[in-house]
């Protein structure tokens, strides 16, 4: 990822300019697929397929009765056609062995595909300090730097290793954010889910390096169910990041992941994603559905953030959460989402606090552009117990053109008088006018709309670890190239 | 140093300008008067280059070039330079971080390296005490909240920067109070050189008495109707428009 | 019962033409307006129109020490006294005269009452491309116990032009009395005109003021509203934007104590593009006092590129202090910028404990904190002596001396 940096500013220029979505491309190794559709014996298949323990499979299965019990959310202001649970293919693994030892092993088909993707692991081990843990298609294919972890006591590997070698954890811990009946699609997720990360970080232990993860969804009729589990034990401290691509198809494509974080006392957790899912054709088809369930519950003085840039996906349903359950914890969620020609986004935030003396801070920007529709809805619930809590918000719209909406659904519930929340949301516009001034100055459009969307995302892009947000930045500007005008 | 001859712009079905023909030399200060509806801001959004007028006919000439070749940015980068009659607010981008990307952008047209950091500042600070702008003013977003008068103080502020060869002031005066007026004068005056040339847009008579003007030009209803020196403005001030608009309507019925 | 027969009495006595005697009719058919009056729904008239008043009665003179301890100090002065223009300054490009008949087009009670039996006022006119250094000073006296007066002013400001006003009801050698007070100003191409408004009567006085602003294209007009007296104002302030790049301002500060009642009416017209208005009204609210704001801001179809902002700050310094706020925005194009906020609220008492621990006593404290409230709308004054009568009334007010002499 960090490659994308050390390109010329004329290849950059030539990639803004371009249509073609960058990473649209297959890769032809052989699959191994199951039939499509979802029942008991599938869930059972999955289980058996990854050798997962008798525990394992009950989890599944209570997961899946739930999941028939519970009806697909209505009510976000998004209009999309409902994806037929039965006509989705539940598990894809490439015919690879999942773990390596040596990136010398690698298949030299899934190689080019890392290689199309601007990763070179060789370059990263060294420079970058990144451990990367690739799934591609739903099994985790390269981890490196297990070791390097290893040494700190730092678990960072796929949750099917982890499900197998540290039973006990993923017991203690799965679920325990996001319960199986918390939604319809944590329910789904539960009990499909095929692979993800497991990261645990010892008492006291700072992660000397950014742990990664990349997805692809490579199939067509795949469906993404990725679980992260990450516990922080207290007083630890750790940065992850998650990216995402998806390559060009026509079906639309289900991605229904969990993500559970945990932070103990004193314990620090910054979780960074850049998603950039194949948004759908500027007509509107295509592209990934993402409905992401991501929630953290920070203990006593404990803190952790979730940085955010979102420019794919055809629909997105998304609201990362913190739970500040712990006296003097702190809840951070610094957004930028992008929509542009027909996506639509339903995202936000929530923070719960519950605990004394608990902060959050939520900066949310949006940016719309074509005919597309973003809308933040965020909650922030103080609730009783919550003395002397404080929350700041504030949300921004920019609205690219004339063509495209916007919307807040702030909501603040607040049982406890002592407590102090400020919400701020401001739209702008970006049109004809602003670019026509920037270009009698010299400026040109694309140079123009890369220094506006800058300038008003930068409050989040500083959030982000270096080598994440010089790639956010470049896809900022191309999911906007053509937006105005 | 600017050439029109006979050009005619105009928007969706509507003709504004029906035949311009101005000359303007270097040195020199050029006064175009008139009615509202006249044409005036089409003629300044035309000569900068703005794609909702469609230019039905004619040339304009800068400095041996075709200007309708080329597109906005290439017009500014051969240094015209047009100060909005609306300057328009771009939130997020910081006074100082446009002009040095505008800065920039030309020299980089020009073959040239970005200027440095420590010239930049040198020459924002000399242009800011010129124009009686405060220190805060750097940071503060692109006209966002700016009061009338300090949108149009930013407009000549960035002219100073941009050290243009030609610009358009378009009515850069209307809503001043006498105080902002008096320094955007002193402003334009102190950047008038032998070598640039200024066309000033104006409704009233008198920013004319502190930029003096050496033509002044009637537009009326899309053309140029009379031309004269400096008295030809404080007639118009004293007898309004009525006599001139009568003789064009006989001469173009 | 009360003033409307006083007032009926007194308009037999006159010899009304027909048109104005029509429009009375019309006002006595309606009477004042009352709580059932959307415009007045919150601000009673019913007390006040009960009792009986002198109506336009003329009293004894005012002392040239009276007139100095009511002014500024500005030299150029326009005085009234129980409706007769007594005296005014010769100001070069500006014509200034007594009370002449025009038409405004107000249609509620108020208004008829005013355009039907109205006969004193000024009529001033300044020049076009005229730059009035000096700000003009316009003082009302009134000298009879409970006297209802009304006046009807009108100013005219050429093209290019800019002019300051400063204005001032007064009561002297009396308590009571009761204004219906009407100014109407035209602001012709690219003016600049400022109109300041003290409104610190004696303890029982009460007043209606309404301004109409007509403004043409490039014109800015700034109003400034400062209630410190009176038992009753109602301010009714309407803009009618009539051309492209016009800007009006207003600034309103109302500091109420025992049982005052001060409510403010704005209302701002768009009706053509490229314009601006800025509204910003703090009240500060002790004892038994009571606000009222009712800001509506309209932005026509056609009127793309508009930038409005309101906002209405209150502090309530006691427990029995009430205010009603209601912003309205009609907004009727889609390319508009308008903003709107309201807060009402106390002293913080964390900074209250701060300046306590720092030895500074209460009471200063809180004019502190109250005068740092009121202050951004008081800073918005650009005459100098009006924001420092602001200030030092503010502290009067307050009990405190916040020396204000730097």
């Amino acid at each position: 990822m960090s490659e994308k940096s050390k390109k010329s500013e004329d290849e950059l220029l030539e990639e803004v300019t371009s249509s073609e979505y960058k990473y649209g491309f297959t890769t032809d190794i052989e699959s191994d697929t199951i039939p499509k559709g979802l029942s008991e014996d599938v869930v059972r298949i999955i289980s058996a397929k990854k050798n997962e323990p008798e525990w394992m499979l009950d989890y599944r299965l209570n997961a899946y009765k739930a999941w028939l019990e519970l009806e697909e959310p209505d009510w976000a202001n998004v209009s999309y056609e409902k994806p037929n649970y039965q006509d989705v293919i539940y598990y894809s693994a490439p015919k690879q062995k999942p773990v390596l030892e040596s990136l010398d092993d690698l298949d030299p088909e899934m190689k080019k595909t890392f290689d199309k993707l601007g990763i070179s692991l060789e370059e990263q081990k060294r420079m970058a300090n990144v451990a990367v843990d690739i799934v591609m298609d739903s099994v985790s294919v390269a981890t490196s730097f297990k070791e390097t972890l290893k040494e700190k006591g730092i678990i960072f590997c796929s949750i099917s290793d982890a499900i197998q070698d540290y039973p006990e954890l993923v017991k203690k811990y799965l679920g325990t954010v996001v319960p199986v009946r918390d939604n319809f699609f944590s329910a789904l997720n539960a009990a499909v889910f095929s692979d993800g990360s497991f990261c645990y970080i010892p008492k006291g232990v700072k992660c000397p390096m950014e742990l990664s993860t990349y997805f692809r969804i490579n199939e067509a009729g795949t469906g993404q169910f990725e679980r992260t589990l990450l516990i922080a034990d207290e007083g630890s401290q750790v940065s992850y990041l998650e990216g995402c691509t998806a390559p060009m198809r026509d079906e639309n494509q289900l991605h229904a992941a969990v993500v559970e974080l945990i932070a103990m006392d004193g314990a620090d957790i910054k979780y960074s994603t850049v998603q950039n899912w194949y948004p759908g054709n500027a007509e509107g088809v295509g592209g990934v559905f993402n409905f992401v369930t991501k929630r953290g519950i920070c203990h006593t003085n404990a803190k952790i953030s979730w940085t955010q840039v979102e420019t794919g996906s055809a629909v997105t349903w998304k609201y990362p959460s913190c739970i500040l359950k712990g006296n003097n914890s702190i809840g951070e969620f610094f957004s930028v989402a992008v929509t542009n020609n027909h996506q639509q986004a339903d995202t936000g935030t929530k923070m719960i606090h519950l605990g004394e003396n608990t902060k959050s801070t939520i900066i949310a920007k949006g940016i719309s552009a074509g005919k597309s529709n973003g809308n933040y809805r965020g909650l922030v619930k103080i609730s009783k117990g919550a003395t002397n809590s404080r929350n700041f918000s504030q949300c921004d719209s920019l609205l690219m053109g004339d063509k495209c909406g916007s919307h807040t659904f702030p909501y603040i519930e607040v049982k406890n008088s002592s407590s102090k929340v400020e919400h701020e949301a401001t739209t702008s516009k970006i049109g004809e006018d602003q670019i026509f001034y920037c270009n009698q100055r010299g400026i040109g459009t694309e140079a123009a709309i890369a220094l506006i969307v800058n300038g008003y995302c930068k409050d989040v892009l500083n959030q982000l670890p270096m080598e994440f947000a010089v790639e956010a930045q470049k896809l900022l500007e191309i999911s906007l190239e053509g937006s105005v005008g | 140093m600017l050439t029109i001859k006979e050009l005619k712009a105009g928007v969706e079905d509507n003709q504004i300008l029906k035949g311009i023909n101005l000359e303007v030399k270097a040195g020199e200060v050029h006064a175009i008067m008139g009615p509202n509806g006249s044409g005036k801001s089409t003629l300044s959004a035309v000569i900068a280059g703005n794609e909702s007028y469609e230019v039905e006919g004619g040339s304009i000439e800068f400095d041996g070039t075709d200007l309708l070749d080329l597109n906005p940015e290439e017009r500014a980068h051969n240094g015209l330079f047009l100060s909005f009659q609306y300057p328009v607010e771009i939130p997020g981008i910081s006074v100082s971080n446009f002009i040095k990307t505008s800065i920039n952008e030309k020299r980089k047209a020009q073959g040239l390296d970005p200027m440095p950091v420590k010239d930049l500042l040198k020459m924002m600070k000399d242009k800011m005490e010129l124009l009686d702008i405060k220190k805060g003013y750097l940071s503060r977003s692109m006209n966002e909240g700016f009061s009338g008068g300090e949108k149009k103080r930013n407009e000549i502020f960035q002219m100073a920067m941009l050290e243009p060869k030609l610009s358009i002031l378009d009515e850069t005066d209307s809503g001043l109070d006498i105080d902002a007026l008096r320094i955007v004068a002193k402003g334009v005056n102190k950047l008038k050189s032998d070598d640039n040339a200024t066309i000033v847009i104006t409704h009233y008579q008198r920013l004319l008495d502190y930029i003096v003007p050496d033509f002044v030009h009637v537009l009326y209803s899309g053309r140029i109707v009379k031309s004269g020196g400096k008295e030809l403005a404080l007639e118009l001030d004293e007898k309004g428009y009525d006599t001139i608009i009568k003789e064009a309507d006989i001469k173009w019925a | 019962m009360g003033l409307i027969n006083n007032i009926k009495s007194y308009s037999e006595r006159l010899n009304l033409s027909s048109e104005k005697q029509e429009e009375f009719n019309s006002f006595l058919s309606g009477g004042f307006p009352t709580i059932k009056d959307e415009d007045w729904k919150y601000t009673s008239l019913k007390k006040l129109v009960a009792k009986e008043y002198a109506i336009n009665q003329k009293g004894s003179s005012v002392s040239k020490e009276q007139i100095t301890e009511h002014s500024l100090g500005f030299s150029d002065k326009i005085i009234f006294v129980d409706g007769v223009l007594i005296s005014k300054t010769e100001i070069s490009n500006v014509s200034i005269s007594d009370y002449s008949d025009f038409k405004s087009c107000g249609t509620d009670a108020i208004s008829k009452l005013n355009a039907s039996l109205t006969t004193s006022g000024f009529t001033i006119t300044v020049d076009k491309n005229s730059i009035i250094e000096k700000p003009i000073e316009i003082l009302f006296f009134n000298t009879v116990e409970n006297n209802f007066t009304q006046y009807r002013n009108t100013i005219s400001v050429g093209e290019s032009s800019e002019v300051k006003f400063i204005e001032k009801i007064q009561n002297v050698g009396c308590n009571s009395s009761f204004t219906n007070h009407f100014t109407q100003i035209s602001c012709g191409k690219n003016t600049n005109v400022e109109y300041n408004k003290i409104q610190n009567n004696t303890s029982d006085s009460k007043l209606i003021d309404t301004m109409d602003v007509y403004q043409k294209q490039d014109s800015t007009c700034n109003i400034n509203t400062l209630i410190f007296g009176g038992s009753f104002t109602r301010n009714n302030l309407n803009f009618e934007q009539n051309g492209t790049n016009c800007e009006s301002n207003m600034n309103g500060v109302s500091i109420l104590t025992d049982s005052q009642f001060a409510d403010n009416h704005t209302f701002v017209d768009h009706r053509s593009a490229q314009c601006r208005s800025n509204e910003m009204y703090k009240g500060v609210y002790m004892d038994k006092s009571k606000g009222v704001f009712n800001g509506k801001i309209m932005v026509r179809q056609d009127s793309q590129k508009i930038d409005a902002f309101q906002s209405n700050n209150n502090l309530l310094l006691s427990e029995d202090a009430t205010i009603d706020s209601k912003p309205q925005l009609e907004i009727y194009a889609d390319d508009v910028k308008c903003s709107h906020g309201c807060t009402i609220g106390q002293l913080d008492e964390d900074a209250l404990f701060y300046m306590r621990s720092r030895g500074i006593g209460i009471t200063e404290a809180k004019a502190v904190l109250t005068y740092a409230f009121a202050s951004e709308a008081i800073n918005n004054i650009s005459v100098e002596k009006v924001s420092l009568l602001a200030k030092k009334l503010l502290s009067k007010k307050l009990n405190v001396d916040l020396d204000f002499s730097v």
